[in-house]
């Protein structure tokens, strides 16, 4: 089954997949936290709300206004940078030290975290083996990769 | 207790203007690229045990090749790294080997990181449901678990006093000391659970054994310390983890003290290697040893007034407070005192203090209780 | 400075009589109505398990604790049956928001669960199969000389104070032997990986051991905790996520050890929150510590044994050019730094910004 990107439809596959792969998750240790996804394209927001706690990914839904939301933290970067990830996570069954979250967001250069408590924020880090592994899921489903959005012109 | 260090960095123009040339153009000193160093490339020589301390026992990183007196290092210096000048005192007061080693205490150490349990899930706490037991063996079966969460972290408090007095250059034993901090919260932590959840609660806390913990802690030095904790304390309390596990009223509780042992037996086994350690290499420890030894069997003699240990011990060996039970019971239990003496004078026969039994009024009274049960059998 | 027992037990007639009556069956059963509470817990959640949370219950509980700790000077378990006469183990710290964290049973809990063993969970033959460029390799041995003396003494803050604690706080003193256990992975891990590389260890640094003991020897514990957990953790996260950028199995390496780091910045920030909800006054002692202890997150993170590496690993290389980017990256990672450790003392009521030294010196144009 193919699944777009982004859509709510990748991330409860990934759910899925987290859940086939429990013992593994579980192997990892409590994973307890509730974090942001937000895909920028152009002026339009996708954005996404998952939870974990325990081993499992308890909940994926889309929301209008992240920042609303009480996450720990969010993953921000613009559409073709998680493209880039996602493909490069589909050749090599994983992401490269190029594409991990952790080299992405370093600087915030290409990701950013953005966060309101540090302690959401230092979340990201205790449990970064397990936010890389869900993400890597990813190496297992067909993705379609949606077009890019013609960018909007302020004022119009 | 606070110490300073030799300059306020903000202050010190040099380091500061270092810094910012730096960081202006770009150029660097570079001179630990040409630290003098060995130049080592450590692999597994077993694959399927990893990278283990042992693999890294080589040249000037190794501890085979560490000398008895660490004169060189009294730094946070990794060992076998160059040391240059200005680096701080960390007020080691074990700078001898023997003081602290252990024959295979690289593989101790792995042993412990790679058997790492987790009282939270390992044990089947869901299985409980299935069992009722009846009051005197709960009552009993909780003041034996309060007895135990009690007397556990002694093991966590004894060797962490000691390990920032340890010269850094004996990493190996710091490592295994971080290691049985952790075991020892673990067993404080199972035991308390498990009497948690029996409907008792935690019940009587043992005088006799409280003292008993003092002495552990207020040992002369390392070795002293780690003989009576690790050999003497530890070494009976397997035995008693052992018997435990044989007198256990539930599965779970079987599940539970093979666990636990599983990690007494390798502190036990650091103590007897220990042990073997200091009187192969620092012979002139043997009388010091003897004399610890006296207060230390002292103390386990005294522990018969521990009735809060003993009495739970007979009534769930016997399993119930029936006279035909309790006398039961007080067979199983005497075998198992003399057991638990026995092994202990077995590990210092082992570990090189044949002499020991010889000394010990612990040793005689022990045989004299033997005759009397054969006697009576 | 040895204890010695009160009595020579082998010549004591009472103890002798004891013994024969309870051998003969006539059991005391002084323990057997002990009037302690009587419960029984079970595990909340079938899948975390059985944890310290679900054992917080009436007496037994942490919940209850007083602030002082004046009945049990002994390891007596909390909510057993204290009996007169037992011993004083030395303990100092007996004042729970001394020490305390809202969040430490749930971080004790998180360190069991995550736990991870150096020797089998990395692939130390990616290191043979794909070796990094001599230059690199140097540079990252010397980074891991420099993390190895840091985790020693991540690793010995919480060995210095554990057996000083009462045995009261038994979930603290638990997490605090995760605490050492984890850097006792690190201590491990980062001189595996500098003897795996062909490099071998490189040079200890003389201002960063300084700044390190000034941490390790802090006069309280609330400082001690400070210093070792929020400033020196902030900066020790950050570098980790700056060598994890380099190849796969320091990928790997540093975000492993990324998680033990981030766990005790949660356990300082706790620590302080409710240290300073409970004794408020301290601010600004803790405040003037920082004054003069801050100083120590510039010798260690401008020392050159840390610095120059993190530079040569951001640029890929030694060339001029790489350098001179490396030091830019390295620059504004070290002003990240800084600004994410201002913002956790804030968020716990620490706020330094506009007190702080370290946001101008590391901003200050080069």
């Amino acid at each position: 089954m193919t699944v777009s990107f982004p859509s709510i439809d990748f991330f409860r596959a990934l759910q899925a997949r987290m859940h086939d792969e429990r013992e593994r998750f579980k192997r990892l240790g409590y994973f307890d936290t509730v974090f942001g996804v937000r895909v920028l394209d152009a002026g339009r927001t996708h954005a996404y709300v998952l939870s974990f706690e325990v081993f499992e990914c308890t909940g994926v839904r889309e929301t209008a206004d992240l920042s609303a939301e009480p996450v720990d933290f969010v993953l921000e970067g613009d559409l073709d940078t998680w493209v880039e990830m996602l493909r490069n996570i589909q050749q090599h069954r994983a992401a490269d030290v190029a594409h991990s979250i952790n080299t992405l967001t370093h600087l915030g250069e290409r990701m950013r975290v953005v966060y309101d408590d540090p302690d959401g924020h230092d979340k990201l880090y205790r449990f970064a083996e397990s936010v890389q592994e869900f993400i890597d899921l990813a190496a297992t489903l067909d993705i379609e990769y949606a077009p890019r959005q013609a960018a909007s012109h302020a004022g119009a | 207790m606070s110490y300073l260090s030799s300059v306020d960095f903000f202050e010190d123009k040099d380091f500061l203007d270092r810094y910012r040339y730096t960081m202006r153009t770009g150029e660097l000193d570079l001179s630990w690229m040409q630290a003098a160093t060995e130049k080592v490339q450590c692999e597994p020589q077993n694959p399927r045990r990893g990278l283990t301390f042992r693999d890294l026992d080589v040249g000037t990183y190794g501890f085979t090749n560490m000398p008895e007196l660490i004169r060189a290092n009294r730094s946070f210096a990794p060992r076998g790294a160059e040391i240059p000048a200005g680096v701080p005192d960390l007020q080691a007061e074990v700078n001898r080997k023997s003081e602290v080693w252990a024959y295979n205490i690289e593989g101790y150490y792995e042993e412990a990181m790679s058997r790492q349990w987790n009282a939270t899930t390992d044990v089947p706490w869901d299985e409980l449901s299935k069992y009722e037991l009846p009051e005197e063996i709960g009552k009993a079966y909780s003041q034996l678990l309060t007895f135990l969460t009690e007397v556990e972290m002694i093991a966590t408090d004894v060797p962490a006093k000691w390990m920032g007095r340890l010269n850094a250059d004996f990493f190996e034993v710091k490592n295994f000391i971080a290691t049985q901090a952790m075991d020892e919260a673990r067993h404080a932590e199972v035991f308390r659970k498990r009497a948690l959840t029996t409907g008792w609660g935690l019940m009587r806390a043992s005088l006799s054994n409280e003292c008993n913990l003092k002495f552990l802690r207020d040992a002369d030095s390392f070795a002293e310390a780690s003989l009576t904790l690790h050999l003497q304390a530890e070494g009976m309390v397997l035995t008693l983890f052992r018997f435990s596990e044989l007198i256990s009223p539930t599965e779970v509780d079987k599940k539970m003290f093979r666990l636990v042992m599983q990690d007494e037996a390798r502190h036990v086994g650091y103590g007897m290697q220990h042990l073997k350690w200091v009187l192969d290499h620092f012979p002139e420890k043997r009388e010091v040893i003897h004399r610890h030894l006296d207060e230390a069997e002292n103390f386990v003699f005294g522990g018969g007034y521990a009735t809060e240990v003993l009495e739970p011990f007979i009534i769930l060996s016997g399993k119930g407070m029936k006279q035909e039970n309790i006398q039961q019971g007080l067979k199983i239990t005497a075998q198992f005192n003399l057991k638990q003496v026995d092994e202990y004078f077995e590990r210092l026969d082992k570990c090189g203090l044949p002499e020991r039994r010889e000394r010990s009024k612990l040793a005689q009274i022990n045989e004299m209780t033997r005759a009397v049960i054969a006697a009576q059998a | 400075m040895a204890y010695f027992a009160a009595k020579n037990f082998f010549e004591d007639p009472e103890l002798l009589a004891l013994t024969q009556k309870v051998f003969s069956g006539e059991l005391t059963l002084t323990w057997y109505d002990s009037p302690t509470e009587k419960i029984a817990c079970k595990p909340a959640d079938q899948a975390r398990g059985f944890t310290y949370e679900d054992c917080n219950v009436g007496t037994y509980g942490y919940t209850q604790l007083p602030e002082f700790i004046r009945k049990n000077y002994s390891m007596a378990a909390r909510g057993s049956q204290i009996v007169p006469g037992l011993p004083d183990l030395g303990y100092t710290i007996n004042r729970k928001s001394d020490v305390w964290s809202d969040n430490v049973g749930a971080l004790y809990e998180e360190a069991k669960a995550r736990r991870w063993a150096p020797a089998v969970d990395i692939d130390w033959g990616a290191l043979k199969a794909a070796p990094l460029a001599a230059e690199l390799e140097a540079a990252m041995s010397q980074l891991c000389t420099s993390l190895e003396e840091i985790a020693l003494v991540m690793m010995e803050f919480p060995s210095r104070w554990v057996s000083a604690i009462n045995q009261e706080f038994i979930e603290l003193k638990s997490y605090l032997c995760a605490q050492m256990i984890d850097e006792a992975r690190h201590v491990e891990v980062f001189r595996k990986r500098a003897l795996a590389g062909g490099s071998g260890l490189k040079r200890a640094s003389a201002t960063v051991e300084q700044a390190l003991k000034e941490i390790l020897f802090a006069e309280t514990y609330p400082e001690a905790s400070l210093a070792c957990n929020l400033l020196l953790g902030s900066l020790v996260l950050d570098i980790l996520q700056h060598g994890a950028a380099v190849s796969a199995i320091d990928n790997r390496i540093f975000r492993l050890c990324s998680q033990d780091t981030a766990r005790e910045l949660a356990y300082g920030m706790g620590h302080m929150r409710y240290h300073l909800a409970h004794q408020p006054h301290r601010a600004e002692f803790l405040q003037d510590f920082l004054d003069r202890t801050e100083h120590t997150f510039l010798g260690i993170a401008a020392s050159p044994e840390v610095l120059e590496p993190l530079i040569v690993l951001a640029g890929h290389g030694t060339a001029p050019a790489a350098l001179g980017a490396g030091s830019r990256r390295v620059q504004a990672v070290l002003r990240q730094t800084v600004d994410r450790y201002l913002r956790r003392l804030a968020a716990v009521g620490l706020d330094r910004r506009g007190r702080s030294r370290l946001p101008h010196f590391f901003a200050a144009p080069n």
